[in-house]
Protein backbone atom coordinates (compact mmCIF):
# COMPACT_ATOMS: atom_id res chain seq x y z
CA UNK A 1 0.00 0.00 0.00
CA UNK A 2 1.28 3.40 -0.96
CA UNK A 3 1.04 6.15 1.63
CA UNK A 4 1.28 9.84 0.93
CA UNK A 5 1.16 12.96 3.11
CA UNK A 6 -2.30 13.75 4.45
CA UNK A 7 -3.51 10.14 4.25
CA UNK A 8 -5.31 8.37 7.04
CA UNK A 9 -2.89 5.78 8.42
CA UNK A 10 -3.26 2.79 10.73
CA UNK A 11 -0.62 1.03 12.86
CA UNK A 12 1.35 -1.48 10.79
CA UNK A 13 1.25 0.53 7.55
CA UNK A 14 4.67 0.84 5.92
CA UNK A 15 5.73 4.23 4.62
CA UNK A 16 8.09 3.70 1.69
CA UNK A 17 8.15 7.39 0.82
CA UNK A 18 10.04 8.28 4.01
CA UNK A 19 12.58 5.49 3.59
CA UNK A 20 13.19 6.59 -0.02
CA UNK A 21 13.97 10.16 1.09
CA UNK A 22 16.10 8.83 3.95
CA UNK A 23 18.51 7.25 1.47
CA UNK A 24 19.43 10.68 0.09
CA UNK A 25 19.08 13.03 3.03
CA UNK A 26 18.44 13.28 6.76
CA UNK A 27 14.88 12.61 7.91
CA UNK A 28 13.27 13.34 11.28
CA UNK A 29 10.45 11.04 12.33
CA UNK A 30 8.16 12.17 15.11
CA UNK A 31 5.32 10.65 17.13
CA UNK A 32 3.45 7.77 15.55
CA UNK A 33 6.35 6.65 13.38
CA UNK A 34 8.93 3.97 14.06
CA UNK A 35 11.98 2.74 12.23
CA UNK A 36 12.58 -0.98 11.90
CA UNK A 37 15.81 -1.75 9.99
CA UNK A 38 15.37 0.15 6.68
CA UNK A 39 11.61 0.59 6.81
CA UNK A 40 9.42 3.14 8.55
CA UNK A 41 6.21 1.86 10.13
CA UNK A 42 3.19 3.70 11.51
CA UNK A 43 2.38 3.05 15.19
CA UNK A 44 -0.63 5.33 15.76
CA UNK A 45 -3.88 5.88 13.88
CA UNK A 46 -4.25 9.35 12.43
CA UNK A 47 -3.15 11.59 9.60
CA UNK A 48 0.38 11.51 8.22
CA UNK A 49 1.88 15.01 8.25
CA UNK A 50 5.07 16.54 6.87
CA UNK A 51 6.95 19.75 7.49
CA UNK A 52 9.86 20.86 5.35
CA UNK A 53 12.57 19.81 5.33
CA UNK A 54 11.80 16.13 5.85
CA UNK A 55 10.09 16.06 9.23
CA UNK A 56 7.29 13.52 9.48
CA UNK A 57 4.76 12.67 12.18
CA UNK A 58 1.26 11.32 12.71
CA UNK A 59 -1.47 13.56 14.11
CA UNK A 60 -3.58 11.34 16.33
CA UNK A 61 -6.22 11.48 19.02
CA UNK A 62 -5.03 10.69 22.53
CA UNK A 63 -6.07 11.34 26.11
CA UNK A 64 -3.28 9.73 28.14
CA UNK A 65 -0.11 11.81 28.43
CA UNK A 66 3.29 10.25 27.75
CA UNK A 67 6.06 12.61 28.95
CA UNK A 68 8.36 13.97 26.32
CA UNK A 69 11.30 16.35 26.66
CA UNK A 70 10.86 20.09 26.31
CA UNK A 71 7.07 20.21 26.64
CA UNK A 72 5.34 22.70 28.92
CA UNK A 73 2.92 20.93 31.23
CA UNK A 74 0.53 21.68 34.08
CA UNK A 75 0.75 19.43 37.13
CA UNK A 76 -0.41 19.24 40.73
CA UNK A 77 2.02 18.85 43.63
CA UNK A 78 1.11 15.63 45.42
CA UNK A 79 4.06 15.10 47.76
CA UNK A 80 7.04 16.87 49.30
CA UNK A 81 9.91 14.39 49.56
CA UNK A 82 13.14 15.88 50.97
CA UNK A 83 14.54 18.20 48.33
CA UNK A 84 12.06 17.39 45.57
CA UNK A 85 8.37 17.82 44.96
CA UNK A 86 6.40 15.04 43.31
CA UNK A 87 4.10 16.41 40.66
CA UNK A 88 1.20 14.54 39.10
CA UNK A 89 1.29 15.25 35.37
CA UNK A 90 -1.19 12.59 34.23
CA UNK A 91 1.50 10.22 33.00
CA UNK A 92 2.26 6.71 34.22
CA UNK A 93 4.31 7.97 37.16
CA UNK A 94 4.63 11.31 38.98
CA UNK A 95 7.37 13.71 37.86
CA UNK A 96 10.12 15.07 40.12
CA UNK A 97 10.60 18.82 40.59
CA UNK A 98 13.64 19.93 42.57
CA UNK A 99 13.11 22.93 44.87
CA UNK A 100 16.34 24.40 43.46
CA UNK A 101 14.86 24.61 39.97
CA UNK A 102 12.86 27.77 40.72
CA UNK A 103 14.07 31.27 39.96
CA UNK A 104 16.24 32.64 42.75
CA UNK A 105 15.94 29.50 44.88
CA UNK A 106 18.87 28.53 47.10
CA UNK A 107 19.33 25.96 49.86
CA UNK A 108 18.39 28.68 52.37
CA UNK A 109 15.71 30.35 50.31
CA UNK A 110 13.15 27.66 49.49
CA UNK A 111 10.29 28.42 47.11
CA UNK A 112 6.84 28.56 48.61
CA UNK A 113 5.14 25.51 47.17
CA UNK A 114 2.44 23.61 49.03
CA UNK A 115 0.86 20.23 48.37
CA UNK A 116 -2.08 20.75 46.02
CA UNK A 117 -0.53 23.72 44.21
CA UNK A 118 -0.85 23.81 40.42
CA UNK A 119 2.47 24.17 38.63
CA UNK A 120 3.28 25.23 35.08
CA UNK A 121 6.63 23.63 34.30
CA UNK A 122 8.87 22.34 31.54
CA UNK A 123 9.84 18.68 31.05
CA UNK A 124 13.62 18.52 31.41
CA UNK A 125 14.10 14.76 31.41
CA UNK A 126 11.59 12.39 29.90
CA UNK A 127 12.64 8.88 29.07
CA UNK A 128 10.70 5.65 29.16
CA UNK A 129 13.16 4.15 31.65
CA UNK A 130 13.41 7.04 34.10
CA UNK A 131 11.22 9.17 36.29
CA UNK A 132 10.38 12.38 34.43
CA UNK A 133 11.93 15.59 35.78
CA UNK A 134 10.47 19.08 35.67
CA UNK A 135 12.00 22.56 35.94
CA UNK A 136 10.42 25.96 36.53
CA UNK A 137 13.30 27.99 35.04
CA UNK A 138 14.79 28.32 31.57
CA UNK A 139 18.48 27.80 30.77
CA UNK A 140 19.27 31.39 31.87
CA UNK A 141 17.81 30.77 35.33
CA UNK A 142 14.80 33.01 34.64
CA UNK A 143 11.31 31.79 35.39
CA UNK A 144 9.61 33.38 32.39
CA UNK A 145 5.99 32.24 32.56
CA UNK A 146 6.73 29.06 34.49
CA UNK A 147 6.00 28.55 38.17
CA UNK A 148 3.08 28.15 40.55
CA UNK A 149 -0.32 29.11 39.11
CA UNK A 150 -2.39 30.86 41.77
CA UNK A 151 -6.19 30.99 41.78
CA UNK A 152 -7.88 30.10 38.51
CA UNK A 153 -9.48 26.87 37.41
CA UNK A 154 -7.94 23.68 35.96
CA UNK A 155 -9.71 21.19 33.74
CA UNK A 156 -8.72 18.24 31.58
CA UNK A 157 -9.08 17.70 27.86
CA UNK A 158 -7.67 15.46 25.17
CA UNK A 159 -4.07 16.01 24.03
CA UNK A 160 -5.17 16.72 20.47
CA UNK A 161 -7.39 19.59 21.68
CA UNK A 162 -4.36 21.20 23.38
CA UNK A 163 -2.35 20.94 20.17
CA UNK A 164 -5.31 22.37 18.26
CA UNK A 165 -5.75 25.48 20.43
CA UNK A 166 -1.99 26.10 20.65
CA UNK A 167 -1.68 26.00 16.86
CA UNK A 168 -1.05 29.62 15.75
CA UNK A 169 -3.58 29.18 12.93
CA UNK A 170 -6.40 28.28 15.35
CA UNK A 171 -8.76 31.28 15.78
CA UNK A 172 -10.14 30.21 19.19
CA UNK A 173 -7.92 32.16 21.59
CA UNK A 174 -7.77 35.15 19.23
CA UNK A 175 -11.58 35.37 19.06
CA UNK A 176 -12.05 34.84 22.80
CA UNK A 177 -9.49 37.41 23.94
CA UNK A 178 -11.30 40.13 21.99
CA UNK A 179 -14.50 39.50 23.97
CA UNK A 180 -13.31 39.67 27.59
CA UNK A 181 -9.95 39.50 29.45
CA UNK A 182 -8.64 36.23 30.88
CA UNK A 183 -5.39 34.37 31.54
CA UNK A 184 -4.78 30.92 30.15
CA UNK A 185 -2.07 28.25 30.41
CA UNK A 186 -2.34 25.10 28.32
CA UNK A 187 -0.22 22.11 29.32
CA UNK A 188 0.73 19.59 26.66
CA UNK A 189 -0.40 16.92 29.14
CA UNK A 190 -4.04 17.73 28.48
CA UNK A 191 -4.67 20.21 31.29
CA UNK A 192 -5.79 23.79 30.88
CA UNK A 193 -5.65 26.49 33.55
CA UNK A 194 -7.80 29.59 33.15
CA UNK A 195 -8.34 32.68 35.26
CA UNK A 196 -10.93 35.34 34.46
CA UNK A 197 -12.52 38.18 36.41
CA UNK A 198 -15.62 36.25 37.42
CA UNK A 199 -16.78 32.67 37.79
CA UNK A 200 -19.19 33.11 34.88
CA UNK A 201 -16.44 34.24 32.53
CA UNK A 202 -14.16 31.40 33.64
CA UNK A 203 -16.82 28.82 32.87
CA UNK A 204 -17.53 30.49 29.52
CA UNK A 205 -13.86 30.21 28.48
CA UNK A 206 -13.73 26.58 29.63
CA UNK A 207 -16.87 25.60 27.77
CA UNK A 208 -15.76 27.43 24.62
CA UNK A 209 -12.46 25.51 24.62
CA UNK A 210 -14.10 22.12 25.17
CA UNK A 211 -16.70 22.87 22.50
CA UNK A 212 -13.96 23.70 19.97
CA UNK A 213 -12.68 20.11 19.87
CA UNK A 214 -14.80 18.93 16.93
CA UNK A 215 -15.41 22.28 15.21
CA UNK A 216 -13.87 23.79 12.10
CA UNK A 217 -12.15 27.20 12.18
CA UNK A 218 -15.26 28.96 10.82
CA UNK A 219 -17.54 27.29 13.36
CA UNK A 220 -15.14 28.21 16.18
CA UNK A 221 -15.46 31.92 15.30
CA UNK A 222 -19.26 31.85 15.30
CA UNK A 223 -19.30 29.75 18.49
CA UNK A 224 -17.09 32.37 20.22
CA UNK A 225 -19.51 35.11 19.14
CA UNK A 226 -22.40 33.08 20.53
CA UNK A 227 -20.69 32.55 23.86
CA UNK A 228 -19.87 36.26 24.09
CA UNK A 229 -23.44 37.35 23.33
CA UNK A 230 -24.90 34.90 25.86
CA UNK A 231 -22.44 36.16 28.48
CA UNK A 232 -23.21 39.81 27.70
CA UNK A 233 -26.95 39.10 27.84
CA UNK A 234 -26.71 37.65 31.32
CA UNK A 235 -24.49 40.40 32.65
CA UNK A 236 -26.65 43.29 31.56
CA UNK B 1 -18.88 8.31 14.37
CA UNK B 2 -21.38 5.72 13.10
CA UNK B 3 -20.94 3.78 9.90
CA UNK B 4 -23.50 2.28 7.56
CA UNK B 5 -23.48 -1.47 6.95
CA UNK B 6 -20.84 -2.06 4.34
CA UNK B 7 -21.56 -3.06 0.80
CA UNK B 8 -19.68 -6.31 0.67
CA UNK B 9 -18.50 -7.72 -2.60
CA UNK B 10 -17.12 -11.22 -2.28
CA UNK B 11 -17.66 -12.21 1.32
CA UNK B 12 -20.43 -11.46 3.69
CA UNK B 13 -19.63 -10.44 7.21
CA UNK B 14 -22.43 -9.39 9.52
CA UNK B 15 -22.92 -5.59 9.42
CA UNK B 16 -20.55 -3.78 11.77
CA UNK B 17 -21.43 -0.61 13.61
CA UNK B 18 -19.07 1.18 15.91
CA UNK B 19 -18.79 4.24 18.10
CA UNK B 20 -15.43 5.38 19.45
CA UNK B 21 -14.89 7.41 22.62
CA UNK B 22 -18.13 5.98 23.99
CA UNK B 23 -16.97 6.45 27.60
CA UNK B 24 -15.81 9.93 28.58
CA UNK B 25 -13.46 9.02 31.44
CA UNK B 26 -11.40 6.17 30.00
CA UNK B 27 -8.34 6.78 27.81
CA UNK B 28 -9.86 4.87 24.94
CA UNK B 29 -13.19 3.13 24.50
CA UNK B 30 -15.37 1.71 21.79
CA UNK B 31 -18.68 -0.06 21.40
CA UNK B 32 -18.98 -2.45 18.46
CA UNK B 33 -21.86 -4.51 17.12
CA UNK B 34 -21.34 -7.32 14.64
CA UNK B 35 -24.81 -8.42 13.68
CA UNK B 36 -26.63 -8.75 16.98
CA UNK B 37 -23.51 -9.34 19.08
CA UNK B 38 -22.53 -6.22 21.00
CA UNK B 39 -19.38 -5.59 23.06
CA UNK B 40 -18.12 -2.52 24.94
CA UNK B 41 -14.40 -2.11 25.63
CA UNK B 42 -12.53 0.42 27.74
CA UNK B 43 -8.74 0.87 27.63
CA UNK B 44 -6.73 2.69 30.28
CA UNK B 45 -3.02 3.19 30.15
CA UNK B 46 -0.10 3.29 30.24
CA UNK B 47 -0.51 3.79 33.99
CA UNK B 48 1.21 3.00 37.25
CA UNK B 49 0.73 -0.52 38.62
CA UNK B 50 1.85 -2.52 41.65
CA UNK B 51 5.56 -3.30 41.53
CA UNK B 52 4.79 -7.03 41.81
CA UNK B 53 3.18 -6.95 38.35
CA UNK B 54 5.68 -4.59 36.73
CA UNK B 55 7.89 -5.91 33.96
CA UNK B 56 11.28 -4.34 33.21
CA UNK B 57 10.99 -5.02 29.48
CA UNK B 58 7.46 -4.11 28.52
CA UNK B 59 4.04 -2.92 29.57
CA UNK B 60 1.94 -5.41 31.53
CA UNK B 61 -1.43 -6.07 29.99
CA UNK B 62 -4.40 -6.72 32.24
CA UNK B 63 -7.58 -7.91 30.59
CA UNK B 64 -10.89 -8.21 32.40
CA UNK B 65 -13.82 -9.83 30.67
CA UNK B 66 -17.21 -9.48 32.31
CA UNK B 67 -20.10 -11.43 30.86
CA UNK B 68 -23.72 -10.35 30.77
CA UNK B 69 -24.62 -12.06 34.05
CA UNK B 70 -21.63 -10.58 35.86
CA UNK B 71 -20.59 -13.91 37.44
CA UNK B 72 -16.93 -14.75 36.72
CA UNK B 73 -16.40 -18.12 35.09
CA UNK B 74 -13.61 -20.29 33.70
CA UNK B 75 -14.79 -19.61 30.12
CA UNK B 76 -14.24 -15.90 30.74
CA UNK B 77 -10.66 -16.50 31.93
CA UNK B 78 -10.06 -18.36 28.67
CA UNK B 79 -11.36 -15.41 26.64
CA UNK B 80 -9.23 -13.02 28.70
CA UNK B 81 -6.15 -15.09 27.91
CA UNK B 82 -6.89 -15.21 24.19
CA UNK B 83 -7.41 -11.47 24.05
CA UNK B 84 -4.40 -10.67 26.25
CA UNK B 85 -2.03 -12.71 24.14
CA UNK B 86 -3.46 -11.29 20.92
CA UNK B 87 -3.06 -7.72 22.19
CA UNK B 88 0.44 -8.35 23.52
CA UNK B 89 1.54 -9.13 19.97
CA UNK B 90 -0.14 -5.97 18.67
CA UNK B 91 0.90 -3.40 21.29
CA UNK B 92 4.44 -1.97 21.26
CA UNK B 93 4.80 -2.64 24.97
CA UNK B 94 8.57 -2.05 24.91
CA UNK B 95 7.90 1.70 24.65
CA UNK B 96 6.22 1.75 28.08
CA UNK B 97 8.24 -0.42 30.47
CA UNK B 98 7.12 -0.80 34.12
CA UNK B 99 3.62 0.38 33.30
CA UNK B 100 0.29 -1.34 32.95
CA UNK B 101 -2.40 -1.19 30.32
CA UNK B 102 -5.88 -2.12 31.51
CA UNK B 103 -8.45 -3.50 29.12
CA UNK B 104 -12.00 -4.02 30.37
CA UNK B 105 -14.45 -5.85 28.14
CA UNK B 106 -18.17 -5.89 28.80
CA UNK B 107 -20.36 -8.32 26.92
CA UNK B 108 -23.70 -6.70 26.12
CA UNK B 109 -25.35 -9.14 23.70
CA UNK B 110 -24.15 -12.53 22.50
CA UNK B 111 -25.62 -13.97 19.31
CA UNK B 112 -22.52 -15.86 18.16
CA UNK B 113 -18.97 -14.76 17.38
CA UNK B 114 -18.53 -13.08 20.75
CA UNK B 115 -14.75 -13.58 20.94
CA UNK B 116 -14.25 -12.21 17.42
CA UNK B 117 -16.36 -9.19 18.25
CA UNK B 118 -14.45 -8.67 21.53
CA UNK B 119 -11.07 -8.81 19.74
CA UNK B 120 -12.17 -6.35 17.06
CA UNK B 121 -13.72 -4.02 19.63
CA UNK B 122 -10.56 -4.15 21.76
CA UNK B 123 -8.49 -3.24 18.71
CA UNK B 124 -10.74 -0.24 18.01
CA UNK B 125 -10.52 0.88 21.65
CA UNK B 126 -6.72 0.60 21.48
CA UNK B 127 -6.73 2.70 18.30
CA UNK B 128 -8.86 5.27 20.10
CA UNK B 129 -6.53 5.34 23.12
CA UNK B 130 -3.51 6.15 20.93
CA UNK B 131 -1.30 3.43 22.43
CA UNK B 132 1.60 2.69 20.06
CA UNK B 133 0.91 -0.50 18.15
CA UNK B 134 2.93 -2.78 15.90
CA UNK B 135 -0.11 -3.56 13.73
CA UNK B 136 -3.87 -3.82 14.01
CA UNK B 137 -5.64 -7.15 14.36
CA UNK B 138 -8.89 -8.47 12.95
CA UNK B 139 -10.78 -11.55 14.14
CA UNK B 140 -13.05 -13.60 11.90
CA UNK B 141 -15.29 -16.54 12.83
CA UNK B 142 -16.03 -19.49 10.58
CA UNK B 143 -18.34 -22.48 11.13
CA UNK B 144 -18.51 -25.89 9.47
CA UNK B 145 -22.15 -26.88 8.99
CA UNK B 146 -23.55 -30.44 9.27
CA UNK B 147 -22.78 -31.31 5.63
CA UNK B 148 -19.23 -29.93 5.78
CA UNK B 149 -19.67 -26.55 4.09
CA UNK B 150 -17.93 -23.49 5.44
CA UNK B 151 -20.07 -20.67 6.80
CA UNK B 152 -18.29 -17.34 7.24
CA UNK B 153 -19.30 -15.26 10.26
CA UNK B 154 -22.19 -17.60 11.27
CA UNK B 155 -25.38 -16.46 12.94
CA UNK B 156 -26.64 -17.83 16.25
CA UNK B 157 -28.80 -20.49 14.53
CA UNK B 158 -25.99 -21.56 12.21
CA UNK B 159 -23.65 -22.03 15.18
CA UNK B 160 -26.23 -24.21 16.96
CA UNK B 161 -26.43 -26.58 13.99
CA UNK B 162 -22.70 -26.55 13.11
CA UNK B 163 -20.27 -29.37 13.81
CA UNK B 164 -17.21 -27.18 14.21
CA UNK B 165 -16.41 -23.56 14.96
CA UNK B 166 -13.12 -21.78 14.20
CA UNK B 167 -11.77 -18.42 15.24
CA UNK B 168 -8.85 -16.74 13.50
CA UNK B 169 -7.09 -13.46 14.24
CA UNK B 170 -4.90 -11.82 11.58
CA UNK B 171 -2.49 -8.90 11.72
CA UNK B 172 -2.66 -6.10 9.18
CA UNK B 173 0.86 -5.81 7.78
CA UNK B 174 1.57 -9.33 6.45
CA UNK B 175 -1.89 -10.89 7.01
CA UNK B 176 -0.29 -13.58 9.17
CA UNK B 177 -2.41 -15.46 11.66
CA UNK B 178 -1.68 -14.36 15.24
CA UNK B 179 -4.32 -16.37 17.09
CA UNK B 180 -6.40 -19.35 16.12
CA UNK B 181 -8.55 -21.76 18.07
CA UNK B 182 -11.26 -24.24 17.21
CA UNK B 183 -14.12 -26.27 18.65
CA UNK B 184 -15.56 -29.50 17.23
CA UNK B 185 -14.18 -31.87 14.62
CA UNK B 186 -13.11 -31.22 11.03
CA UNK B 187 -10.53 -32.39 8.49
CA UNK B 188 -7.16 -30.75 7.91
CA UNK B 189 -8.21 -29.56 4.45
CA UNK B 190 -11.31 -27.91 5.88
CA UNK B 191 -9.13 -26.10 8.38
CA UNK B 192 -6.77 -24.77 5.71
CA UNK B 193 -9.68 -23.77 3.50
CA UNK B 194 -11.32 -21.93 6.40
CA UNK B 195 -8.02 -20.22 7.21
CA UNK B 196 -7.74 -18.81 3.67
CA UNK B 197 -11.41 -17.81 3.61
CA UNK B 198 -11.06 -15.93 6.89
CA UNK B 199 -7.77 -14.38 5.80
CA UNK B 200 -9.40 -12.79 2.77
CA UNK B 201 -12.45 -11.79 4.83
CA UNK B 202 -10.20 -10.02 7.35
CA UNK B 203 -9.61 -7.36 4.67
CA UNK B 204 -13.19 -6.22 5.23
CA UNK B 205 -12.50 -5.69 8.93
CA UNK B 206 -9.31 -3.72 8.19
CA UNK B 207 -11.22 -1.62 5.68
CA UNK B 208 -13.85 -0.95 8.34
CA UNK B 209 -11.11 0.19 10.80
CA UNK B 210 -9.75 2.60 8.20
CA UNK B 211 -13.21 4.06 7.55
CA UNK B 212 -13.82 4.58 11.26
CA UNK B 213 -10.41 6.24 11.76
CA UNK B 214 -10.83 8.49 8.70
CA UNK B 215 -14.24 9.60 10.01
CA UNK B 216 -12.86 10.79 13.30
CA UNK B 217 -9.64 12.15 11.82
CA UNK B 218 -11.67 14.52 9.67
CA UNK B 219 -13.20 16.14 12.76
CA UNK B 220 -10.21 16.44 15.10
CA UNK B 221 -8.34 18.40 12.42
Amino acid sequence: MNLSIGDVVLPGDRCDEISKIAVKSKVLIGPGLRRESDNVYITKPGILKKRNPNTFWVDSYQKRYIPSRGENIIGTVIQKAGDIFRVDVGGSCPAALSYLSFEGATKKNRPEVQIGDVIYAKMLVASKDMEPELVCVDSHGKKGRLGVLTDGFVFKSSLSLIRKILNPSCPLIDSLKKEWPFEIAAGMNGRIWIKANSMRETIAVGNAILAAEYLSDEDIKSMCNNVASILAGHLS
Amino acid sequence: MKIEPEKLKHHNLKPMKCELNYLSKSDGSSILSQGNTVVLVSVNGPLEIKSAYQSMEKATLEVLFSNKGGKPSVADRFKENVIRQTCESAILGCLFPRTGINITIQELENYGGLVACAVNCTCLALLNSGVAMRHVVAAVTCAVDDVGNLVLDPTHEQIQSSQALMYFVFESSEKNMVTGFTEGKFSEDTYLEALELCRSASDLVFKFYREIVSKYCSVIG
